[in-house]
């Protein structure tokens, strides 16, 4: 067994003191951050007081320190990084009393939500799955907006409508809901993602309806009207205008962080109407006493409502496939709620993936989402 | 009758060579509405009958059908929601049963009742498949009766068009793709192939001339993972259940798992059908092509030629024939 070798930072450092041109072939040549083995190197490069990594990694400190190179202008920290993780940063520096914080300079790859962009971190062993990526071979559905009036919402909703390639009048489809729709659209490539699974016969053809919520942090966790918006009026316009299976094994909900509340709480006001859940990242969280839960108000209503379905759980749904990155402050919920799903008599697929509360992550969890609930016919086609 | 199964036909092609042994004068039809709706999408297998071949159009002749005739389409939609809700509590009712009997098959047994609860394990999936298959003809029966095919003048004018083409055939291929579309459309139209045509058939083809279509695939990552019998073929072949893409598609080194399923279905042999393989029925000789076998069933004949290659009842591949 030869010894580990030196990290390439280690062996900068044996050229101390460093000038411009060296440094210039060093990050020229690596980059940021250096992937070796299971240990992440970032570096930074400029005449500043003091850098750090930020992140929102549990387990790994944050702000996470740089440490300047000898007298020069780069800065480094390893830290270690397990095989298959993926994280988002970004770099903050400080020249006297100025702090300014933006994506990695050193960089290119950049991960985009509604909040902006990050930097991407991408440990050894970590791919994007292949099916997420645009595919000329696969037959696109389509996408088509539209506007819903809403007695429950007292507004009209807008939403968008996949139809699977080949869409056809004459076949019935399943029905997928999705909390956060635009954002899962944009920032998840889900129609990219529908088109190719359901293309590789992973998943069966079906009808998705993406829906905003318009204030989200009302809507979501808890709300009678969203509840009532979906499961009273959107349905069973849908079901008028698609042919759809109209049973509830052919229904489902999903969403993401309180898109994920939204999609339980949902199923929890309107019991046997959905037939599962695909909840991603869901913001579960709970007290076990008292009610300080330290997520801000905005976590009120949720912990209300999650700490109020703990007490009495029940089965609200035939199946739930859950999604967490371990590396979110959410795991822990979520991992909590496993169990007191599955004591419901509910089936319950839990994967857990070495990533944080992100879009890229929830992307990537889809494929073995979509097809646990909607098996595609590859049973049928034998070429 | 000359029958001749071959392998898939994507990455080793031997169905032109196979044509091209049966020495016949005259066009060749082909079947390939499995394909849906690239049916038309020929030119390559046209090419390897040396342009004789003659699309029958099957898949284009069905959407024709569905759009003229609104009685009928409308049965057909409700047929085919009434089978996918027959699939849907046969899987349910199949995979509590195979489960079942891997429970028993691992279960440690000091007195020797395993064995006896194993077989009547088995006899329950047996069982399961068997309700499956009688609800599935009511299902026929019911839908015969209130949409009798016969009685659709559109479905009657293709029924013509595809009789007098095939007249004129010496013989017929059958491609892979879809397999339940291309027992739909088969059924629809009524294709009788006479029984002195020759037929050359691969992957789902070559199911839908036997008279029990199995639908497996051990790795597909959800849904039943048992094999599940979903319709019978056009019957050519009986008393053999096609298994395309075997090696691709099924744990054969995992014996227990293949001695169950060849327990199930103890009237049929299951024939293995991978890249490169021909399985011909007129002499029973078998022929070999490229690196792969050609399995051949002499006039008359269902019984599995020499050589080819099946799942036996104790779960490992055995070939006809062999000593």
């Amino acid at each position: 067994m030869s010894p580990p070798e030196r990290l390439a930072v280690n062996r900068l450092r044996e050229n101390l003191p460093l000038d411009g041109p060296t440094i210039d072939r060093f990050v020229t040549r690596f980059g940021s951050p250096i992937i070796e083995g299971e240990r992440a190197t970032f570096l930074y490069r400029g005449d500043v007081d003091e850098a750090w990594v930020r992140h929102r990694v549990v387990g790994l400190p944050d702000p996470l320190p740089l440490k300047r190179i000898g007298e020069s202008d780069l800065w480094s920290v390893t830290t270690v990084l397990p095989e298959g993780s993926r994280v988002e940063y970004q770099i903050e520096i400080r020249k006297g009393e100025h702090y300014e914080r933006f994506n990695d300079p050193l960089n290119s790859r950049l991960a985009h939500s509604p909040m902006g962009s990050s930097s991407v971190c991408a440990a050894i062993g970590y791919r994007v799955p292949d099916w997420a990526e645009f595919d000329p071979e696969a037959r696109p559905g389509t996408l088509v907006e539209e506007q819903i009036r809403s007695k429950a919402l007292r507004r009209d909703q807008p939403v968008q409508i996949y139809l699977p390639a080949r869409f056809n009048q004459a076949q019935r489809y399943p029905l997928l809901i999705v909390h956060d729709g635009t954002d899962y659209l944009q920032f998840a490539a889900m129609k990219t993602v529908l088109d190719n699974l359901i293309h590789r016969l992973d998943v069966d053809p079906l009808v998705a309806v993406f829906v905003p919520p318009r204030d989200r942090l009302k809507e979501y966790p808890h709300h009678a009207p969203h509840a009532r918006f979906i499961a009273r009026e959107l349905v069973p316009l849908l079901n008028d205008r698609l042919p759809l299976i109209d049973t509830p094994e052919a229904r489902c909900l999903m969403g993401s962080s309180f898109g994920g509340v939204a999609s339980l709480s949902t199923a929890v006001r309107y019991p046997g109407y959905f037939g599962s859940l695909l909840l991603q990242s869901a913001s579960l969280v709970f007290t076990d006493i008292g009610f300080d839960h330290g997520g801000g108000p905005a976590f009120d209503p949720v912990v209300k409502f999650v700490n109020r379905y703990r007490q009495r759980p029940t089965a609200v749904v035939d199946r739930i496939f859950m999604t967490c990155g371990v590396y979110e402050p959410l795991i822990t919920p979520n991992r909590s709620m496993v169990p007191v799903f599955r004591h419901t008599g509910m089936r319950v697929r839990y994967v857990e993936s070495r990533d944080g509360h992100n879009w890229e992550n929830w992307r990537d969890r889809l494929g073995d989402g979509l097809a646990w609930l909607f098996p595609g016919p590859q049973k049928f086609v034998y070429e | 009758m000359t029958t001749i199964l071959l392998g898939p036909q994507r990455f080793t092609t031997t169905v032109g060579a196979t044509v091209r042994s049966l020495k016949l004068d005259g066009p060749i039809a082909m079947i390939n509405s499995g394909w849906e709706e690239r049916e038309s999408e020929d030119a390559e297998l046209a090419g390897h009958l040396d342009g004789r071949g003659v699309n029958l159009q099957l898949h284009h002749r069905m959407m024709d059908v569905l759009e003229k005739d609104e009685h009928f389409a409308a049965a057909a939609l409700l047929f085919r929601d009434r089978q996918d809700e027959l699939r849907a509590f046969y899987g349910i009712r199949l995979q509590a049963a195979i489960d079942a009997v891997q429970a028993v098959a691992h279960r440690s047994s000091l007195h020797a009742i395993g064995p006896a609860a194993l077989e009547s394990a088995v006899d329950a999936v047996r069982a399961v498949d068997a309700w499956y298959a009688a609800e599935l003809d009511d299902l026929y029966r019911s839908v015969r009766a209130t949409a009798p095919l016969d009685e659709s003048g559109t479905i009657g004018w293709h029924r013509g068009e595809i009789g007098a083409v095939l007249d004129g055939c010496a013989g017929v291929v059958i491609a892979g793709g879809n397999v339940r579309t291309l027992l739909r459309t088969l059924r629809v139209f009524d294709v009788e192939i006479r029984p002195e045509l020759p037929v050359v058939a691969w992957s789902a083809g070559a199911m839908a001339l036997t008279d029990e279509v199995v639908l497996f695939h051990d790795h597909a990552p959800h849904g039943v993972t048992a094999a599940e019998v979903f319709d019978r073929g056009l019957g050519r072949l009986p008393g053999i259940i096609a298994l395309p893409h075997a090696k691709r598609r099924l744990r054969l080194e995992e014996h227990d798992r293949m001695s169950i399923m060849a327990r199930r279905f103890p009237d049929h042999r299951l024939t293995l059908l991978d890249d490169g393989a021909v399985v011909r029925f007129p002499d029973h000789r078998l022929t070999l092509l490229d690196d792969g076998a050609v399995v051949r069933f002499p006039d008359g004949a269902t019984d599995l030629p020499a050589g080819a290659r099946y799942i036996g009842l104790d779960g490992h591949i055995a070939v006809v024939g062999a000593a």
